[in-house]
């Protein structure tokens, strides 16, 4: 479906300024990357410049990321950078598809770029937790301790 | 699940344990003085969240043992992270001891029970290519 045309000769439409990108976003967010990516480059064609480019452009990293084509993710991560070079998620993204090509001191300057950006952000911490995985992996161990403690006297 | 060598002695030592996280790595140190014996052991999971951010800790619940065995009133007595308290209390509220002998009287003192999440550090050796 591609609506973008339909909704911009039709300026009293309520909804999302570019419906493909919104709706590719969506189908991105669904795990359905082939869709999503498929909308947001219909969307991107009516978008030369401004916030919705950069998203869609985004979006298509990381849509391209779970298609596994490294590559093409980061070509379009680059775009992003090149035109917002304070855009976290495109530097998440990138780290992202960094790790998965073992890229990985690329993928911890854009993660420590990422985190400066965003420090609280979810996707930032599990591409960092993915990045120390494949770097410095642990396993993880629990200790079940039974002995009385001295302090356990004050129980009743 | 293959048993480790771990998990047997555990078996001998506790009577049971059940690994609700067969990822984690379980080590048990018994209280001897103790007048309950644990009967099932049931190990916490390591939180992924926790593993994921490296997050390691403590908590101490302290508990009842009812005459059957079965654990009551569990709460957490010192955490170093709220992370790790769900699954410290959900295995105590899964754990049973031995019930009490009938000529026995029931002490009125509560068990403790400290639960230590480490991460340790795994060096992994990738296999030699296939010649080509």
């Amino acid at each position: 479906m591609c609506v973008s045309a339909t909704a911009k000769q039709n300026s009293t439409v309520l909804g999302p300024s570019n419906p493909d990108l919104y709706h590719g976003a969506n189908a991105l967010l669904a795990g359905d990357a082939e869709e999503g990516v498929r909308l947001t480059l219909i969307g991107l064609r009516y978008e030369h410049g401004g916030r919705d480019r950069l998203t869609g452009l985004s979006n298509l990293c990381a849509g391209y990321i779970m298609l596994e084509q490294l590559e093409t993710a980061l070509t379009y991560c680059d775009q992003v950078l090149e035109q917002n070079d304070d855009y976290w998620r495109a530097y998440s993204n990138r780290a992202l598809a960094y790790v998965k090509l073992g890229r990985f001191e690329e993928a911890e300057q854009d993660l420590l770029r990422a985190e400066a950006l965003s420090k609280n952000a979810r996707t930032v911490k599990i591409v960092r937790s993915m990045l120390l995985d494949a770097t410095d992996p642990v396993a993880p161990q629990v200790v079940i301790d039974d002995r009385r403690q001295p302090a356990d006297d004050d129980e009743e | 699940m293959k048993s480790s060598p771990i998990q047997i002695v555990l078996l001998l030592v506790l009577g049971a344990v059940a690994i609700a996280d067969e990822s984690a790595e379980v080590t048990a140190v018994p209280d001897d003085s103790g007048d309950r014996e644990p009967l099932l052991t049931v190990v916490p999971v390591y939180p992924e969240k926790a593993r994921r951010a490296r997050l390691e800790g403590e908590v101490q619940v302290c508990f009842n043992v009812s005459r059957t065995g079965k654990t009551s009133w569990v709460a957490v007595r010192s955490s170093t992270n709220r992370i790790f308290e769900k699954p410290s209390r959900d295995a105590v509220n899964a754990s049973t001891y031995r019930p009490l002998a009938a000529d026995k009287v029931l002490s009125g003192i509560k068990t403790c029970r400290t639960f230590r999440f480490h991460l340790t550090p795994v060096a992994i050796e990738m296999p030699a290519q296939a010649p080509g």
